[in-house]
């Protein structure tokens, strides 16, 4: 398909076809606001795959190739976090907006350069944080901003997965993982962080870390397997503890205010709501009402299983917020300042990393 | 002949192995990394080589073979998981296999790469039966061995390189039973889904034989086999062989087909109406899924008798036997 003169869609390209990108490539397969012009993989027929699968209008092997050829105003760089540096430096000089996937870069002072580079470039660099965009994010996000759990004091952000047990820790595989300084918990790590400061107000700055970053498992292919944090920002505080060797599954949000507490989970969602009129004599009547939220969330979440509605829900939103602020000339959903800050704080819990 | 043999330490290709070293062929088996294959018992003119086809490794190093039977496929996982341990690792071998000085390449494909939607002639699959024309709506494993199938067509025609498609029935033996039939078991009590339609069984060693057939076999213009063996007993027929070789088999509800089409479609009529296609069902209730395994049909594996020379030496009881036997040794 070709772009008419009335076509005034983003044209799109995406970089790196595996895993992640079918959470990307739906949304930019049925946006009224996206151009699929060009799908590109080092892999032809994973390359071949996603241009059928999603009507893209070709299939590239060479990204430098598919940018000469397309010309998109927007690339999502979506390969393993070690090449992103070198395609994302592409993409700015070759006039596009980037939206890449996390963690950018391994380094704070990286992320820096590359923000720079796209201001000089006037191109907009995100980072994706898609769970800022998930259901119960957003309704939390509510509970904060009308007050309802007054001053945050605290989040702790809790997640248990096996990283020994996916591509990270196959030991069927040569080399490492991911080539991060932090290893697989690197990969993960910018969710916790940009959570915490998301919450933690107008705590840019991670402020103190303490904690240990270390390989529990022993499994060499997977760096770090098991971090766990204390954060202290001026006004805020959190645990960010990413676990291996926990079951089950879990990706537990906490946040604690002066006036009540809100909980989720990303991978079975619930939302608990603990107040503080909830103490005393009225907390039987608060766990029982919690009991009867609880089990509708369970109903919710078969059906959000059945109709597909998983942990990356909140990646289409996020999508289309950015792409209405391109289309518009609005300001970007997540700013510079905010990437960096993200970058600042997981390079802070790296620097916990121990040398057993 | 050099033969390698991908997926060789997998159920079916420790089988192909073993039975092309017994050809006279020297095999070289190229196996996973975390793989054990001390107990094997492979002869020695069967040489061992580690490595994963998902990367580019000192695999590569070993390719100087006059043929390759390709088993290696991720049977399982997400759609991710299985792109890249069926397509990609296939995509990496035929990449790096010196394709025009081959003699042969032996693909093992699946006969989940078939339209059960339509009912074909006679009712029997044979290997003209349409092949799926809506992969997405079936699952993973579909969808990554019809694109494995086409690239190695593909790619075997681009180089000129003779080709030969092996599509097995569903293999079982020691270590697979299929849970003697069963859909759905409750307690003592399993669900037979469709018990009177003919399960596409093939004993993993006769599987194993017709694939070492291909190697030297004159096919002429055949490209594609379906091997099944000569009896496909009916699911309740398997379920009863089983337990009476003293298999821990339930107490048969028979569901018939049916029954299980009616609900299939009338999810599917709600799948659309409510929700616009969109739930992503157990296969148990899927409609398409479903018609994949238990809709009733016959299977013929007159292709590769006639061509292949292929008679299914172990039969029925014999395989069932054997199989439960292993599975109540693993036990004990």
């Amino acid at each position: 398909m070709s772009v008419g003169v009335a076509d005034n869609r983003l044209k799109v390209a995406v970089v790196g076809c595996g895993g992640i990108a079918n959470e990307h490539l739906p949304y930019l397969a049925s946006s009224p606001l996206a151009h699929l012009v060009g799908v590109c993989d080092t892999s032809r027929a994973t390359a071949m795959f996603a241009q059928a699968r999603f009507g893209a209008d070709g299939f590239f092997l060479d990204a430098q190739e598919m940018l000469q050829s397309t010309q998109p105003d927007v690339v999502h760089v979506l390969t393993p976090p070690q090449s992103h540096g070198a395609l994302v430096l592409m993409c700015l000089k070759a006039g596009a907006h980037v939206i890449c996937e996390k963690p950018m870069t391994a380094s704070v002072s990286e992320t820096a350069e590359l923000l720079a580079l796209a201001k000089t470039c006037g191109k907009w660099l995100i980072e994706s944080r898609n769970l800022l965009f998930n259901d119960n994010v957003i309704k939390i996000n509510g509970l904060v901003e009308d007050g309802t759990l007054g001053e945050i004091r605290e989040v702790d952000l809790l997640l248990s997965l096996d990283l020994n047990a996916g591509p990270f820790g196959d030991l069927n595989l040569e080399g490492p993982g991911v080539q991060l300084p932090g290893g697989a918990v690197q990969d993960f790590l910018p969710h916790l962080a940009y959570l915490f400061l998301h919450f933690a107000g107008a705590a840019t700055s991670a402020g103190r870390v303490c904690g240990i970053l270390e390989n529990l498992s022993g499994n060499g292919r997977v760096g770090f397997d098991h971090l766990d944090a204390l954060v202290l920002s001026d006004n805020c505080r959190g645990r960010l503890r990413i676990s291996s060797d926990l079951k089950p599954d879990m990706f537990r949000l906490i946040v604690r205010g002066s006036k009540g507490i809100a909980e989720s989970d990303f991978y079975n969602p619930y939302l608990r709501v603990q107040l503080s009129e909830d103490s005393g004599k009225w907390a039987p009547f608060e766990q029982v009402r919690a009991g009867y939220r609880l089990a509708r969330s369970g109903f919710g979440n078969l059906r959000d299983k059945v109709l597909q509605h998983g942990t990356y829900h909140g990646m289409p939103r996020m999508l289309d917020a950015i792409y209405k602020a391109l289309a518009s000339g609005g300001s970007s959903p997540i700013a510079a300042s905010d990437i960096e800050a993200t970058a600042a704080l997981v390079d802070a819990l790296v620097a916990l990393r121990s040398t057993r | 002949m050099r033969v390698l043999v991908t997926g060789a330490s997998g159920f079916l290709g420790k089988a192909v192995v073993r039975a092309a070293a017994a050809a006279g062929h020297r095999v070289v088996a190229l196996v996973r990394p975390t793989a054990d294959v001390s107990n094997l018992g492979w002869p020695d003119n069967v040489e061992v080589i580690k490595g994963d086809l998902r990367q580019m490794g000192a695999w590569r190093d070993h390719l100087d073979v006059d043929l390759v039977i390709h088993l290696a496929a991720a049977p399982s996982g997400d759609i991710a998981t299985q792109f890249a341990g069926t397509v990609q690792a296939t995509e990496n071998l035929l990449d790096s296999l010196p394709l025009r000085s081959l003699r042969r390449f032996i693909h093992i494909s699946s006969f989940s790469v078939y339209d059960y939607s339509i009912r074909p002639k006679h009712g029997i699959i044979d290997e003209a039966t349409a092949l799926e024309s809506q992969p997405q709506a079936r699952d993973a494993y579909t969808i990554t061995k019809m694109l494995q199938e086409s690239l190695v067509i593909d790619r075997c025609d681009d180089t000129g390189l003779e080709c030969v498609i092996i599509r097995p029935g569903a293999i079982y033996g020691p270590g697979k039973d299929w849970d003697c039939g069963t859909a759905l078991s409750f307690k003592s009590f399993d669900l037979l889904f469709g018990p009177l339609g003919a399960f596409r069984l093939t004993y993993v060693d006769n599987c194993a034989d017709a694939i070492v057939r291909a190697i030297d076999a004159d096919v002429g213009k055949a490209r594609v086999f379906n091997i099944v063996d000569d009896e496909c007993p009916s699911l309740w027929k398997y379920h009863n062989a089983c337990r009476r070789a003293g298999a821990r088999a339930g107490f048969v509800i028979p569901v018939p087909w049916l029954l299980i089409a009616a609900l299939g479609r009338m999810v599917r009529l709600v799948n659309r109406l409510a929700f616009r296609n969109r739930a992503k069902l157990p296969e148990l209730i899927e409609y398409r899924r479903q018609q994949a395994r238990w809709r009733p049909l016959r299977y013929s594996n007159a292709l590769a008798r006639n061509v292949l020379g292929w008679t299914p030496s172990v039969k029925l009881a014999e395989g069932v036997a054997r199989t439960v036997v292993k599975k109540a040794d693993s036990a004990g």
